[in-house]
């Protein structure tokens, strides 16, 4: 009970980000970069075994842009020219050109790599068919419902492998799913292909937005569980969770990825205190509100310690192992 | 004949590598690499290039793109005492933000800079002998827009600031129609989402828009127009814009209505690289024309160019000058 984790990515140290850029310059080969992406990924899951993280993950270490990097090993993808998403930060966007296919599996070498490092259950992690639609210009398929679909047919194939690679959890990431309310039954659909047939635990993550539109028809969304963000608006959401109540497992959101403060071990543990009023005990998992990508290193470190402590004293305070 | 114009917002940056860079300066600027004055420099750079990009493809109405501003409502509420600036949102459903402003006390006009922005558009927009210079729209957030975009903590309710917030345009507006601008557009894409609040608009642009010389637009995007309609037509501007893209049904109710105004048709898709099927737009315009004059009718995207690389956004602006070109000629 009370299982901690964390969403995704992790912030990427200083030699990797070098590397990457060398690499955009054709300074370094695929190789060299691949390795240290792999030294990258071993030093953050001997990080979280060493503070007690009981569900890992690899930390993207391979990754940029959660839509881009899929779109650039699928057939059928382009990728835009920049496009701004505030103030001086810019973007590429993938842009659907034909049928999109999946001639190779994408995520489950780097899956197997990172698992081979530990005993403990190494998550499989995907974006979400929705999410790709939405995050992408669209030239080929007549429609976003089709958009969706097709890509979920995609994301499925690449799902079955993981789980045929061993992988007892694999998230599925909609952070679109919140942004349009009316489109609920369609990411449901597409996600449902998704998942189809699949044992293994599956987890969604979706970012903060105005729940109060989609909840309770979010319960509809098939997977066994649903990451969402508290801690950045202060767990002023968590009562629209009571009634009706949450059906499915709960991964609960405690640190705020956005800030730069470190939070205290009792603000932690007042989160969870909140969150436990809510959601029963037996189903609550505990993470921070999203990926570190945007923490430093040391602050995203110093994070993840302060929230296992935190639900380490939760637990005994609780009489519970 | 139809004219062509844009909505106001152009992508900041060039897919030419040889032209100035303004996220470079920016970034430079923040390692107090550059001096402010070189800074500057670029951003003028890059409004003339913008300028010149639309005359070139040949629009008829213009702006300066928004290249100086961030959002659509940063620029104001920097510059409306009364208001500070908060965190980042997201603008509508994009993957685009903006920050929240947040309403502290009575607004109090400051000073804007859309009346030096628009006069430096002005001396930069090139005049070919023989040819008038092309014609140039200021834009600004309507008083619903910047009311549902931002956090109200002082007053009692949106009629109380809509005064507030109408003087103000009002001083502003008046301000450029002194200079003689040709068209001052207000965006109000949350028209569509608060129907309701259609009256307390008409208001507010009696306000702003009583004696003003200039042609006065108000554009909708993002939203339907179904509880809008027949109010909408009746709103004291001269035209009235609409996304016909985001929501198709737009169309059915502008054929519906009887259109007293002149119409923007928001009819390229703004937010999407597809680019159009020419003959699949000519026919829009077609129905439409068969309404109203083709002397007040106007082409455009849906919304803003920014959501576009700037490859895709001059090309939409190419493909919407070839097709009021074709539809002027055949003379429908």
């Amino acid at each position: 009970m009370l299982l901690t984790t964390s969403v995704g990515s992790f912030p990427k140290p200083d030699y990797l980000i070098k590397a990457r850029t060398r690499f955009s310059r054709n300074e370094i080969t695929e190789e060299e970069l691949h390795l240290l992406e792999k030294k990258a990924i071993a030093e953050v899951i001997k990080f979280q075994e060493e503070i007690g993280i009981d569900i890992l993950v690899h930390g993207e270490m391979e990754r940029g842009d959660m839509t881009t990097y899929f779109a650039e090993i699928l057939e059928g993808f382009g990728i835009s020219g920049l496009v701004r998403s505030y103030g001086n930060r810019y973007y590429r966007k993938p842009v659907i050109l034909g049928k999109v296919k999946r001639n190779t599996p994408i995520t489950v070498e780097t899956f197997k790599y990172a698992q081979s490092l530990t005993p403990k259950p190494v998550k499989g992690m995907l974006t979400g068919p929705y999410t790709m639609m939405d995050w992408s210009f669209n030239e080929y398929y007549p429609n976003r419902k089709d958009t969706a679909l097709a890509l979920a047919e995609v994301i499925h194939q690449e799902v079955s492998d993981l789980e045929k690679a061993g992988a007892k959890y694999i998230q599925i990431d909609e952070p679109a799913l919140s942004t349009r309310p009316e489109e609920i039954d369609l990411a449901i659909a597409a996600m449902s292909i998704v998942t189809r047939g699949i044992k293994a635990k599956t987890i969604s993550h979706i970012c903060y937005g105005d729940f109060s539109k989609i909840y309770p028809r979010l319960l509809d969304l098939p997977v066994d569980q649903l990451d969402l963000e508290f801690a950045n608006s202060n767990f002023s959401n968590l009562n629209l969770f009571r009634e009706p109540k949450f059906t499915k497992e709960i991964a609960v959101g405690v640190i705020d990825v956005h800030s730069h403060k470190i939070e205290t071990k009792e603000q932690v543990k007042a989160n969870i205190k909140k969150a436990l009023e809510v959601f029963p005990l037996e189903k609550v998992y505990i993470d921070p509100d999203c990926g570190l990508k945007t923490r430093t290193v040391e602050e995203a470190q110093a994070k993840l310690k302060v929230m296992v402590e935190a639900v380490r004293e939760v637990k005994q305070e609780l009489g519970i192992e | 004949m139809i004219k062509t114009t844009v909505v106001g917002s152009y992508p900041k940056i060039s897919s030419d590598k040889n032209v100035p860079n303004l996220r470079n300066a920016l970034n430079q600027f923040e390692q107090n690499k550059i001096s402010e004055e070189k800074l500057e420099e670029v951003y003028k750079a890059t409004i003339i290039r913008v300028l010149k990009e639309q005359e070139d493809a040949g629009i008829d109405i213009i702006t300066d793109g928004q290249i100086r501003w961030d959002d659509l409502l940063t620029p104001l509420a920097r510059n409306i005492e009364g208001c500070e600036i908060n965190g980042l949102l997201r603008f509508f459903d994009n993957n685009f933000y903006y920050r929240k402003p947040v309403i502290k006390s009575k607004m109090v006009f400051k000073d804007f800079s859309t009346l030096e922005d628009y006069k430096f558009a002005r001396a930069n927009t090139a005049a070919t002998p023989g040819v008038a210079p092309k014609s140039l729209k200021v834009v600004l957030p309507g008083c619903l827009t910047f009311w549902g975009l931002s956090l109200n903590e002082y007053y009692k309710d949106l009629m109380s600031f809509g005064m507030d917030y109408s003087q103000i345009l009002k001083k502003e507006i008046q301000r450029l129609d002194q200079e003689k601008v040709d068209y001052i557009q207000l965006d109000e894409p949350s028209l569509c989402f608060v129907p309701q609040e259609i009256s307390l608009l008409k208001e507010s642009l009696r306000t702003i828009f009583s004696g003003i010389k200039a042609k006065t637009i108000l554009f909708l995007y993002f939203g339907s127009i179904k509880n809008l309609v027949p109010e909408l037509f009746d709103l004291p501007v001269d035209i009235i814009g609409i996304d016909l893209v985001s929501k198709p049904e737009n169309l059915s109710f502008i054929l519906e209505a009887d259109l007293k105004k002149e119409l923007i048709l928001g009819c390229l898709d703004a937010r999407n690289t597809k680019m159009e099927d020419e003959k699949e737009i000519l026919k829009l315009i077609e129905k439409v024309s068969m309404k109203i004059p083709p002397e007040k009718l106007y082409i455009s995207p849906s919304c803003g160019l920014e959501f576009l690389p700037h490859e895709n956004a001059l090309r939409k602006l190419e493909l919407l000058s070839s097709i009021a070109y074709k539809f002027n000629k055949t003379g429908v």
